[in-house]
């Protein structure tokens, strides 16, 4: 068992240009016996290449993208995509997405890799930021409900998977009536803008911040669903 | 392959890296959802959400814009935030009289040209004018030494209100009355406006070896510990601990270079701010970009070099003594 594990020990890297990583790190260290992994933090493509998977952390998604692609790490990023899991939270949800709004003047650059379309700042400005139990399939202790933290999040507005595409996976949902206003449409209870956590083939994406809060069942979720299994 | 369910949501935070530019922050949002319920309630302006921010904000460059022109060359350089104001620092100095809040229309147009968050300074003690910023809409609150203080002995309530505050700290007792007040966020108060990082840095070593002092103390001696540094015993406690503030500490006050930034970053700063050094400098969209790079490379000494070339000139710096134009201003407010 522990020789078959010892195959399968994995470099989980997490983009550390800017942002939240440091909590990350500490959440996936928590799982790196269990799992074997070797946690390190990537902010060059030297450091990119060594990683089995990527976590893209919150922070300013404009700020991440202008220092990938100071620090040369832009189209390293986009090719290790293409091919290998990725977490992305919040600015990294943003990141993965293929078109989002509410874009900074002029547009700003992303990753892509999840056929989705997401709205920064969904919610509004700070003073709307919120914490809500949140409605989740395929987590550890699934009676335990799992708190999500929202700063500043965005929304996803449309999913648009091509027929080529993995399928999309609802992982998280949020209760319709925590829309914010300009979003709410109270006859669609299944639309995009209450997914809060997706799935699609190795990517995955959170709008809010498990690496806030002390439970790691997201970490957890990550490296068994994405990192190890056989993704569809 | 199957795993043990062990998800008890209270594991004790692993031990964190001391003096790192950007150790992990404790989680203050409740692991379990006790406060929050299934049916879909939402609890909105938890201290959770509001250091949160700030733990997003790590490694990043907050930077003093006038108006909505520079917040948008801001953006573009790499900001992970600007301060909105009217005068930056070193013009108040100048200028001298009354530093106020700014007027909410220019706020609401560096809101509304930026996609990153917008802070606002308040006087010391001036609740009125938090409401007001609350009001606006601003992501975050400088309760600020750099404007005239409207009051010399209290400092606003700040845990009443939906917007997070960040607050000035010359050391580790200052820092932990301002979190005790409800500040969600720490700076040190340098000297703001003199482009002379001598006051920043002292502040910065004064918060670090009083932590690392805390650290290695006996529950008897933080007692004492805390009277001598007027803190409150639950969060010095806390503090020893973990290490570290309990809440993201960053760097302002005289921050000019892009050697500067990453001085503060070695001294275990989360990240920067930086007021008047950007746009009363030679070439500002330069400099500004060459600083967010300094901050998330502060241990490269190679690329700081690679940064540093040719940014023309900085700003015009002053020394800091008795005399120095405008007076001391991180001595207001305590």
């Amino acid at each position: 068992m522990l020789a078959k594990r010892a195959e399968s020990r994995k470099v989980v890297g997490i983009l550390a240009l800017q942002g939240a990583f440091v909590e990350h790190q500490a959440a996936l260290e928590k799982l790196a016996f269990q799992y074997r992994l070797e946690v390190i933090l990537v902010k060059t493509p030297e450091e990119l290449a060594r990683c089995d998977a990527l976590v893209i952390p919150g922070g300013e998604s404009t700020t991440i993208a202008l220092l990938a692609r100071l620090s040369g790490v832009l189209d390293p990023l986009r090719e290790f995509v293409r091919t290998k899991p990725v977490w992305g939270t919040c600015a990294g949800a943003i990141l993965l997405s293929q078109a989002v709004e509410n874009a900074k003047k002029g547009g700003q650059e992303l990753l892509g890799g999840m056929s989705i379309t997401t709205a920064r700042n969904g919610w509004g400005s700070q003073v709307e930021s919120f914490e809500a139990a949140l409605t989740v399939d395929g987590l550890q202790s699934p009676d335990v409900p799992f708190t999500g933290v929202f700063i500043r999040a965005p929304v996803v507005v449309k999913l648009h998977p091509a027929p080529e595409d993995p399928p999309i996976l609802v992982v998280a949902r949020l209760s319709p009536h925590l829309l914010p206003p300009s979003l709410a449409s109270p006859h669609h209870s299944d639309e995009p803008k209450i997914f809060v956590a997706l799935r699609q083939g190795k990517h995955f994406l959170t709008t809010f911040h498990p690496e806030l809060t002390d439970d790691n069942r997201f970490h957890e979720y990550f490296i068994r669903e994405c990192v190890f299994s056989q993704c569809r | 392959m199957t795993t043990p369910a062990t998800t008890t949501p209270s594991i004790q935070t692993p031990p964190i890296p001391q003096g790192a530019g950007s150790a992990a922050v404790p989680s203050t949002a409740p692991a379990k959802a006790s406060a929050t319920q299934r049916d879909g309630s939402s609890n909105i302006g938890t201290f959770g959400v509001k250091s949160g921010l700030a733990q997003m904000l790590k490694g990043g460059v907050i930077m003093d814009v006038v108006n909505a022109e520079q917040a948008r060359i801001a953006e573009e350089a790499g900001a992970c935030a600007v301060m909105a104001l009217e005068r930056v620092p070193a013009d108040i100095r100048r200028e001298g009289g009354v530093a106020r809040m700014s007027d909410p229309e220019m706020i609401k147009q560096i809101i509304d040209a930026v996609t990153i968050p917008v802070m606002a300074k308040v006087r010391i003690g001036h609740f009125v004018e938090a409401q007001i910023l609350q009001a606006v809409g601003v992501d975050y609150i400088d309760e600020s030494e750099v404007l005239t203080p409207a009051d010399d002995e209290f400092h606003i309530n700040k845990h009443g209100y939906k917007v997070p505050f960040v607050c000035g700290a010359r050391d580790l007792g200052e820092a932990l009355r301002r979190i005790s007040e409800g500040a969600a966020m720490i700076r040190t108060k340098g000297e703001a406006g003199t482009g002379n990082v001598i006051e920043a840095v002292r502040h910065q070593r004064a918060v670090m070896s009083q932590i690392r002092k805390a650290s290695v103390m006996s529950e008897e001696e933080l007692y004492v510990f805390a009277k001598e540094i007027q803190a409150p015993f639950h969060l010095l406690k806390e503090t020893a601990r973990l290490k570290r503030l309990p809440v993201v500490n960053f760097a302002a006050g005289g921050i000019a270079t892009p050697a500067d930034a990453a001085l503060m970053m070695q001294l275990g700063c989360d990240g920067v701010f930086v007021g008047s050094g950007i746009f009363h400098s030679g070439d500002p969209a330069r400099r500004a970009r060459a600083i967010v790079q300094a901050v998330t490379h502060y241990n490269n000494p190679k690329l700081l070099a690679e940064v540093s070339e040719a940014l023309g000139p900085a700003m015009v710096g002053l020394t800091i003594d008795k005399n120095i134009a405008g007076g001391l201003l991180a001595s207001r407010g305590n």
